[in-house]
């Protein structure tokens, strides 16, 4: 072989030469090895992590609808004006060549007058200050790129009939750090304008349209603190790729359904690698994961009888603006008495979550922040339940053994000849009924503080506490939506620390220390209406598939879970379920306000009103909650209606008076539901 | 005279090496097709890089045959002749106006107008010429220290105006090419083992200075790149001169960093490019080091051509390369043992350990084991002088192979 007979021959100084050629061609075959066939992954790795950019592309938001199938939050397609700057990468370096050459000429210029004014050639050293450093020379590359973008801008402002400028910080800012992503000119355009870009053929160079996915709330404020609001945030969600070179906007649910159903809504965020040069503009592009849009979630909602409620609540008659000036602050709650379903969720003053998602400036934040607008009244925010309690101590007496025929007497106060009062330890406590005899039914229909607290004093605090227990007051109710207070319930410890009778007295009535939300009001109603099961409400029916023909099967979620069972005698329900009717129909009932707009004729109401005493440290009287807690119909309950507001007149004249509509409202859904079941 | 030949039993022409040679040309035109595509998308065919390198080809087999019509004795008879002429270029390419610096930084060539001549591509091989007629004479004579001095000045004239162009990787081919050379005419080893030994010292006095001292105390004054290409190469941290405050120091000790990880961008990007290739390569065409930018397109089909023969053909493309000049290489130094005289020999000794350094310094620049020179891969890298250059050489094998024997 050639080598061979090279090596052979007698010839020491070839010889030599041979094997440094072979030497060297060796060390060169054994380098190559090893750079390409042992480390070929890290250096493949290197060129991927140099010519690749992974953006993450977020996955279509699911819908959310109503029991009806009324559209709560959809998505609507916003078109912005992009530049892609890639393609603008050409000019962007010719206008850079003239723009260094420009400066270099200057300077040269600069140089041949300095030559002149020193009348000799000019040092290396001194030469070397003329010549154009390398920032200079990147500056004058930023600034050949703005001119270009900028000129670029100006021909779409006049295609747009619109001003547009371009800020060179924030271009600037997106050529280094998102060359690969289109630079938005204008955002969120609309359809005339749209129109008025695509009437011309040929758009301008490195210019056209970018469509991105805007979540909307058709019906604006409707339910909003249910629904809830999104906010923005890229990262990555569990299961997940999560590193990404650039990540394109996506939202996040805040609160309310959007925030506890978000990882149904918001699918799973697609990935795209996009190959660039060694600029960094866009050459290719692969989408390896497509996104995978969200899921709908279809809510126990009614959205008539929602409107019912908003609209109600809106009219709150009798409000008493010392406090605060209007809109009403109060909630409204619709649950079906046998499943838990809420049929209506309603929290005033109320904001649009299509705010949030347009993006919120300080100031508007601040007014919605100072009306406490953000918070979810029925499920967030804790009021005394005031007389709405006295059936809890009712249920627990009348399970202790109280004759609810007893009747009890109660004198004169003298301070005011018309009201009854009592005397807790010689501490007199006023009351709203007339003095005179009373029974529980009695008792339960004028509200008659004296009586409760009687038979509150009678059973003990022990007993209260351990009924209301049984309603889980003091415990989230497990929504999940984020706003959802547990309120305060004394524990069975506290009654051995300085507990006293007034303290007694004062739950009895439902007053400080005990604090529940409306949410937690109406569990306890239809706990009452429905023989005795603590239901968990339920917020959400079902989650389908965005695509209905997909075949994936849709996921529901079961209806009347119990929480707790009262286990009490029925004919003690039944004893409070007369009084509270009383309530509504006996002329001398606080609730009978509920029939004041609509005759709801036919439909038998079993209601409690209740006006709790807001104090502040020194006992005295700052403000009071109204409220009106009530199941209907009376022979075979189905719904429990709770209305709070704060700052009502009363619980009868305020709070019984908004209830009104909304049992209008059920009647109707009634009806049209035995329509629907006639058609088929 | 090719007629007294006509009954020669052996072939006229070393058709091994010649094949090896049109196989390297084949590849050659082949990726600077695909080197130049993404920069040349929109000339004619005739205007592409390609197309020129193949007009190159052709011509260089021309000069190459032209040099085999004469004797190759017939032709050192002019070895000083053309020597000196070989000078005077290599003299002119450092005046300012006749010199150009194509905007690198160094002089080294003359503008031709339709091609841009490089003096030192010829140098090399005047050199070489001149080099053989001298150590030719008998082996007696090269004991001679006069001797064995005058032959070094041969090599040390255009070395060190190589030097000051500066063109470190066209002065630096010149050493072993020398050094064989003197080697194999048979100069006396302590005079090799003297040259050898002071030539190491001072190449390590002339890294040492220029790596660890800082530079404000340099002996040396290198230019600015080369230092940096030298730090690059032996991944050294260039150092703030020592005068300055500290913060400044740091200031500027960062801003060497950056300069340095920017300086060693064009060999990272070439190792990337054979790294990726792998062992089978991506395709002909289909390497996106270069046509995404990243192997910078001014160098891609030069002096790193075989990054990108690497990346598209892999390890397998690599081999047929190294394969390649390996036969090209044996044939050349079975062509020095077949010579009739130590003239031929020592041509053929020159011609193969040029190509040699080459061949080793660019493809070994590639995968870092050399530091990043200005010198192309003979044959395959774009280039008038470099064709032309290196086909004369293989000219001057060939002419020894034809005439080696006596008539």
């Amino acid at each position: 072989m050639l080598i061979f007979d090279q090596l052979k021959r007698d010839d020491p100084q070839l010889r030599v030469v041979t094997f440094v050629v072979l030497g060297g061609l060796s060390v060169l075959l054994a380098g190559l090895w090893w750079v390409q066939v042992v480390s070929a992954r890290d250096y493949q790795e290197s060129l991927d992590n140099q010519s690749y950019r992974t953006v993450r592309i977020p996955a279509v938001r699911g819908k959310i609808l109503d029991c009806n199938g009324a559209v709560l939050a959809e998505n609507r397609p916003a078109y912005d004006v992009c530049l892609y700057l890639e393609e603008l990468g050409k000019p962007f370096a010719a206008a850079a060549q003239r723009e260094v050459a420009t400066a270099r000429a200057q300077r040269n210029h600069q140089m041949a007058q300095e030559v002149k004014r020193l009348g000799r050639k000019l040092t290396k050293a001194e030469r070397k200050k003329f010549v154009l450093t390398t920032k200079e020379k990147e500056e004058c590359r930023a600034r050949a790129r703005f001119e270009v973008a900028s000129n670029v801008v100006q021909q779409v402002s006049q295609r747009l009939g619109e001003p547009l400028t371009l800020d060179p910080v924030s271009f600037e800012k997106h050529y280094e750090t998102k060359l690969v992503l289109p630079y938005p000119i204008v955002s969120n355009l609309d359809p005339a304008k749209i129109a008025r870009f695509e009437e011309q053929s040929t758009s301008p160079l490195g210019v056209d349209l970018d469509v991105q996915s805007v979540r909307v709330y058709p019906h604006g404020t409707l339910a909003a603190h249910l629904i809830g609001w999104l906010k923005r945030d890229n990262s990555s969600m569990e299961g997940e790729e999560s590193f990404f070179s650039y990540r394109l906007p996506d939202f996040r649910g805040e609160v309310g359904i959007e925030f506890a159903c978000d990882k149904e809504l918001r699918g799973m965020a697609g990935a795209e690698s996009v190959l660039v040069n060694n600029v960094g503009y866009r050459q290719t592009e692969n989408v390896w994961s497509p996104a995978e849009p969200g899921h709908n979630v279809v809510l126990t909602l009614d959205l008539a009888v929602q409107q019912a409620a908003e609209e109600a609540l809106r009219r709150a008659p009798h409000v008493n603006f010392v406090n605060y000036l209007p809109p009403v602050r109060g909630a409204v709650v619709v649950m079906d008495v046998r499943t838990g379903d809420i049929l209506a969720l309603a929290s005033s003053p109320t904001l649009d979550p299509n705010w949030f998602a347009q993006g919120l400036t300080t100031e508007e934040w601040q007014r919605i922040s100072a009306l406490q607008a953000e918070k979810n009244r029925a499920t967030y925010e804790n009021y005394m339940p005031g007389s709405v309690f006295k059936t809890v101590v009712a249920l627990a007496a009348l399970e202790a053994g109280l004759n609810p025929l007893e009747r009890i007497h109660f004198d004169a106060n003298p301070a005011k000849p018309t009201k009854a009062y009592i005397l807790v330890h010689g501490h007199p406590i006023h009351d709203t009924a007339p003095p005179g005899d009373y029974d529980l039914r009695r008792a339960m229909m004028l509200s008659c503080n004296s009586y409760f607290i009687t038979i509150g004093l009678r059973l003990g605090p022990e007993r209260i506490i351990r009924m209301a227990e049984h309603f889980h007051f003091g415990e989230v109710l497990g929504l999940g939506t984020r706003q959802d207070s547990p309120g305060t319930l004394p524990t069975l410890q506290r009654l051995t620390e300085g507990w006293s009778d007034r303290n007694t007295a004062n739950i009895s009535i439902g007053q400080d220390p005990i604090w529940v939300t409306p949410l937690q009001v109406a569990v306890m109603t239809s706990a009452l209406a429905n023989g005795g099961r603590v239901l968990k409400p339920r917020l959400v029916d079902h989650v389908e598939p965005l695509d209905p023909l997909s075949g994936e099967a849709p996921v529901r979620f079961p209806s009347g879970q119990v929480r707790d069972q009262l286990s009490v005698n029925p004919r003690n329900l039944g004893w409070l379920a007369t009084a509270m009717l009383a309530d509504t129909e006996d002329p001398e009932g606080t609730g009978k306000h509920v029939r004041d707009e609509f005759p709801l004729s036919g439909l038998r109401i079993c209601g409690k009103t209740g006006t709790a005493q807001v104090q502040d440290v020194h006992n005295n009287n700052i403000g009071q909650t109204t409220w009106f807690a009530s199941f209907a119909p009376y022979e075979n309950p189905r719904w429990a209606v709770v209305v709070m507001v704060e700052e009502g007149a009363s619980g009868g004249t305020t709070c019984s008076h908004i209830a009104g509509p909304i049992y209008n409202a059920l009647l109707k859904r009634e009806q049209a539901a035995k329509t629907v079941a006639k058609g088929r | 005279m090719f007629d007294a030949n006509l009954n020669e039993p052996q072939a006229r022409l070393d058709r091994l090496q010649l094949a090896a040679l049109a196989g390297l040309m084949l590849l050659g035109a082949a990726f600077v097709y695909s080197a130049r595509m993404a920069s040349e998308p929109n000339l004619v065919w005739y205007s592409q890089s390609w197309f020129r390198q193949v007009i190159w080809y052709g011509l260089g087999i021309g000069a190459g045959a032209a040099v085999c019509l004469l004797d190759y004795r017939t032709l050192a008879r002019w070895a000083f002749v053309v020597y000196w002429l070989s000078i005077v270029p290599l003299l002119a390419v450092l005046v300012r106006g006749i010199g150009t610096t194509h905007g690198w930084g160094a002089m080294r060539w003359i503008d031709l107008g339709f091609f841009q001549f490089q003096p030192s591509e010829f140098a090399k091989l005047a050199f070489i010429l001149a080099e053989a007629h001298f150590l030719s004479r008998p082996v007696e004579e090269l004991r001679n220290p006069g001797n064995f001095f005058k032959a070094l000045g041969l090599l040390a004239l255009p070395f060190l105006l190589i030097m000051t162009e500066p063109d470190l990787g066209s002065a630096l081919v010149l050493l072993p090419t020398g050094m064989l050379m003197l080697y194999a005419a048979g100069t006396p080893k302590r005079y090799l083992a003297w040259l050898l030994g002071s030539g190491s010292a001072l190449a390590g006095l002339f890294l040492v200075t220029v790596l660890f001292v800082p530079p404000n105390w340099q002996l040396i004054k290198l230019e600015d790149y080369q230092r940096r290409r030298l730090l690059v190469y032996f991944g050294c941290e260039d150092s703030p001169a020592t005068n300055l405050p500290r913060a400044e120091q740091d200031r500027l000790r960062k801003e060497l960093r950056k300069q340095q990880f920017d300086d060693s961008h064009n060999v990272r990007q070439a190792e990337i490019s054979v790294g990726s290739g792998g062992l089978l390569g991506k395709g002909w065409r289909h390497g996106t080091q270069n046509a995404l930018g990243f192997l910078p397109r001014a160098v891609a089909h030069n002096d790193f051509i075989f990054s990108v023969i690497a990346e598209e053909k892999g390890f397998l493309g690599s081999v047929l390369v190294l394969t390649l000049y390996g036969t090209v290489l044996f044939t050349g130094i079975r062509i020095a043992g077949q010579a009739r005289d130590r003239l031929g020999r020592l041509l053929a000794v020159g011609v193969v350990t040029l190509l040699f350094s080459h061949v080793f310094i660019n493809i070994g620049m590639n995968i870092r084991i050399m530091p990043v020179t200005g010198v192309p891969l003979p044959l395959l890298s774009y280039g008038g002088s470099s064709v032309l250059g290196s086909l004369i050489a293989m000219g001057l094998l060939q002419n020894v192979y034809i005439y080696r024997k006596a008539y």
